[in-house]
């Protein structure tokens, strides 16, 4: 069981599939407003990781996050019914989304989705120290790579080799990392 | 805060009276109106069923007017209106997207000099130049991605995909999916 959060505004609790490691931080119960997750841990989070205002899990029955030690959230949108990974060390800038679905919506008990169904593959996978600029989007099939770094508005959903730079709209690597 | 007032549950009839709520409507967040301006009736029509999302903003000048088809889904629109918007049925909007109608400053280097000291603190604004509004048609079953940005008069004709972050600045066709900045025509397994 996760507490109420002791500096919450929401009157609503944390679900109980929710674990924060030791030290980190999640600005409010309010980030699992649209929350459908019924996975035995909707979201995992290792030790001294901050998740700010304006960050949601809008996550689908099947959706799963885990997150390592020492990230920032600075105000990121997760709406996945699959598995999200991210590493440790990593930087998710303002408005930064991700999800399965080109328009995503949230999910809705009881409603039909446009977002589909479960999956095996995860949905999202960010590697150790990436880091991703403002509004910034990961769409299924992003595999960000450890140490890379996806610019300010830039749409990924393929495979980012460790160490790149990835930038722009369409996204092309702009930087790849020293042998 | 009275959570109420962000989980749909606050009375709908606070709202001012020149907005028309079709039957079935949800409303996650009062503060979505909180930029609504319009002096039009309707300024803001809603169809049946519509559904608007907390990050939803309804920034509508006094001559502005938005009209909403039947059943669209609306999770993170910024309306930005001071003409006219109108969405079709059973369009989707999705995360962290703006559609405007005008860029709401003026282009020419004088006049944007005369607009920002009428818009600068303790400036007069009853003395900005006057806006260029054109009005933007989303028809009905578009889908418009997250992050996408829909500016002054354009039309995206039925059923047509606009891609995630993609800046439209020009009509797009029935059917057709856009994708990049600025938004070109692409196909449906690049852009989904």
């Amino acid at each position: 069981m996760t507490p109420i959060l002791s500096h919450d505004w929401f009157d609503r609790p944390v679900p109980d599939n929710v674990r924060i490691g030791a030290g980190s931080w999640l600005h409010s119960a309010y980030a699992f407003l649209h929350n459908c997750s019924e996975r035995p841990c909707a979201l995992s989070v290792g030790r001294n990781t901050g998740i700010y205002q304006g960050s949601f899990f809008e996550l689908g029955p099947q959706g799963e996050v885990r997150i390592g030690d020492y990230c920032t959230l600075v105000g990121v949108i997760i709406a996945c019914n699959g598995p999200v990974l991210i590493g440790s060390y990593v930087f998710l800038a303002h408005e930064v989304v991700i999800a399965d679905h080109f328009a995503a919506v949230p999910w809705r008990r009881g409603a039909d989705s446009i977002c589909p169904g479960p999956q095996a593959e995860p949905s999202v996978v960010l590697g150790d120290d990436v880091w991703v600029g403002a509004r910034a989007t990961l769409l299924k099939g992003a595999r960000v790579g450890s140490g890379a770094i996806v610019g300010a508005g830039t749409v990924v959903d393929f495979e980012v080799p460790p160490g790149a730079v990835v930038a722009g709209n369409p996204a092309r690597i702009v930087r790849r990392a020293h042998a | 805060m009275d959570s109420k007032e962000i989980t749909g549950e606050w009375d709908y009839s606070s709202l001012p009276a020149n907005v028309l709520l079709g039957p079935g409507c949800f409303i996650e967040r009062k503060e979505s109106f909180r930029r609504f301006r319009s002096t039009r009736d309707p300024g803001l029509r809603l169809g049946a069923n519509v559904i608007v999302h907390t990050w939803a903003e309804f920034s509508v000048e006094p001559e502005g007017q938005i009209t909403i088809g039947d059943d669209s889904v609306l999770v993170g629109p910024v309306f930005m209106c001071a003409e006219r918007i109108s969405l079709g049925r059973r369009v989707v909007i999705s995360y962290q997207v703006t559609i405007a109608d005008s860029d709401f400053h003026p282009l020419d280097r004088a006049a944007r000099r005369r607009d920002a000291i009428a818009n600068a603190h303790g400036g007069d604004a009853r003395l900005r130049p006057p806006l260029e509004t054109r009005p933007v048609v989303i028809e009905d079953d578009v889908w418009i991605g997250i992050g996408a940005i829909v500016l002054k008069g354009v039309r995206v004709g039925r059923g047509a995909r606009i891609a995630a972050g993609a800046v439209v600045t020009r009509d797009v066709p029935e059917g057709a999916w856009v994708a990049g900045n600025p938004a070109r025509a692409t196909d449906a397994e690049t852009a989904s």
